[in-house]
């Protein structure tokens, strides 16, 4: 005979079982598709990542890095106002597709990780910067909803968009120094 | 202790899967790459050559002694696995990710919290308390090693970061492994351990039964090389040159905009 509890203990190891199977499940399909990109399917790819406008980027990106390329210490020392880089990028909207574009060129990173380990370090810059990115969308958004996005643009959405700004740099930097096909249409994506 | 042409059969057939395992790992170079499953493997040949000799020579109470502190010895060493496969995933450039350390803390933290809970939830039907200690311990063992497999495949895709080929196959094997064995062990926590009883017999048998046919895909895909890199180009400093010269384009006109 069965007793209570151990019906209590059946139902909810099925519960965990169950809720660790549908997390598997999901997130290891998503490792197959990212796995098979770019070479499974580049035009696909392609089409995920949406057009930026790269001399309004490299606008914005220019207030927080210094002429060697690295970023500024003294990030107060901005040329433009919170409304004119709202204006320029495009508001939330343009920042998600720079979030979207983001997963894309992780995605592009992750392949040349597996494939070429001597781009590790790299890649793994181009991963870092990604999410960091993320990041900064994930807070605009919570702004947006309480109404207070243009207060937090400048703390959020400039240091996202020069990151972006050198993140695309590092992937097109790879591309090019593997000779991986679809440089050109990359160049012209991001 | 009483011991039928099964038991014998299973015993000879681990024993040999294990060595040509080890063979295997040792033939091909894998000890350096994975020295604690090394270890985890050569112990299972140890622990299988032990039990065999405390059955054949030794009491029923002295067999559960000697196989509850192998379990624990089995336990510590599935786990150094585990942090092994971390290491090859979780560090691409030999350390570890900064994004990752936070979210590899939470899995091991909630992989404890959850597995403890099921197993304390559980009402085991045990007439001694090392009994008892065998059943939940196996049973904890197994969530626990459930949970950080899968927290690690959730983690390592939400950060984006690719499973090297071997660490893989490792840590699928031993993922399904203990996949089935929390059925089982669930099993033996609602009907018990006792030999005599046909149920808890046939539970065992799948335990075995799916811990050899690990040892068999382990066996194939550790002698299997990992796909090779991919050959560089061998213009690979002109391209640099480029690159250099493409930056600088940028920072001119990154400096003619302002």
């Amino acid at each position: 005979m069965i007793s209570d509890r151990s019906i209590y203990f059946v139902v909810v190891l099925v519960a965990v079982l169950a809720a660790l199977g549908t997390a598997v499940a999901y997130y290891y399909l998503r490792y197959r598709r990212r796995r098979r990109f770019p070479y499974g399917n580049w035009e696909s790819l392609l089409a995920r990542l949406s057009a930026v406008d790269r001399d309004k980027i490299a606008l914005i990106s220019q207030n927080l890095l210094n002429e060697s390329g690295s970023w500024r210490i003294d990030e107060d020392d901005s040329d433009l106002n919170a409304t004119q880089n709202l204006s320029l990028i495009g508001g939330l909207k343009g920042l998600e597709v720079m979030e979207r574009n983001c997963a894309v060129l992780v995605d592009l990173a992750f392949y040349v990780q597996q494939w070429y380990p001597e781009a590790s370090v790299v890649a793994e810059q181009l991963r870092l910067n990604a999410r960091e990115v993320g990041w900064h969308v994930g807070r605009l958004k919570s702004a947006a909803q309480t109404g207070k996005l243009e207060i937090f643009f400048s703390d959020y959405a400039q240091p996202a968009i020069t990151t972006y700004y050198l993140m695309t740099r590092r992937v097109l930097a790879l591309y090019e120094r593997y000779n991986l096909p679809g440089l050109g249409d990359l160049q012209r994506a991001i | 202790m009483h011991l039928d042409h099964t038991d014998y059969l299973f015993w000879a057939a681990g024993l040999l899967a294990h060595i040509v395992l080890l063979v295997v790992i040792s033939a091909r170079h894998r000890a350096e790459t994975f020295p604690f499953f090394t270890t985890l493997i050569s112990a299972n040949i140890v622990k299988t050559i032990t039990l065999y000799l405390v059955a054949f020579h030794g009491t029923r109470y002295s067999y559960r002694v000697t196989y509850s502190c192998l379990t624990v010895v089995d336990l510590v060493l599935q786990l150094c696995v585990v942090y092994e496969v971390a290491l090859h995933v979780f560090r691409p450039t030999g350390r570890w990710a900064p994004d990752v350390r936070r979210g590899f803390i939470i899995v091991v933290a909630a992989s404890i919290t959850v597995a403890a809970g099921l197993t304390t939830l559980a009402q085991t039907p045990a007439k001694t308390w090392l009994a008892a200690v065998l059943i939940r311990g196996n049973f904890f063992s197994s969530a626990l090693m459930s949970e950080l497999f899968a927290g690690m495949i959730v983690l390592s895709v939400t950060v984006g970061l690719p499973w090297k080929p071997h660490a893989a196959r490792v840590a699928q094997g031993l993922g399904f492994y203990s996949l089935v064995t929390i059925l089982t062990e669930a099993g033996h926590n609602i009907f018990g351990m006792e030999r005599s009883s046909r149920i808890s017999g046939d539970l065992t048998l799948l335990r075995i039964v799916t811990y050899l046919i690990c040892v068999m895909y382990w066996i194939v895909m550790l002698w299997r090389d990992a796909p090779a890199p991919r050959e560089l180009p061998a213009e690979i400093r002109s391209q640099l040159v480029a690159f250099q010269r493409l930056l600088e384009y940028d920072l001119r006109k990154l400096r003619a905009l302002k």
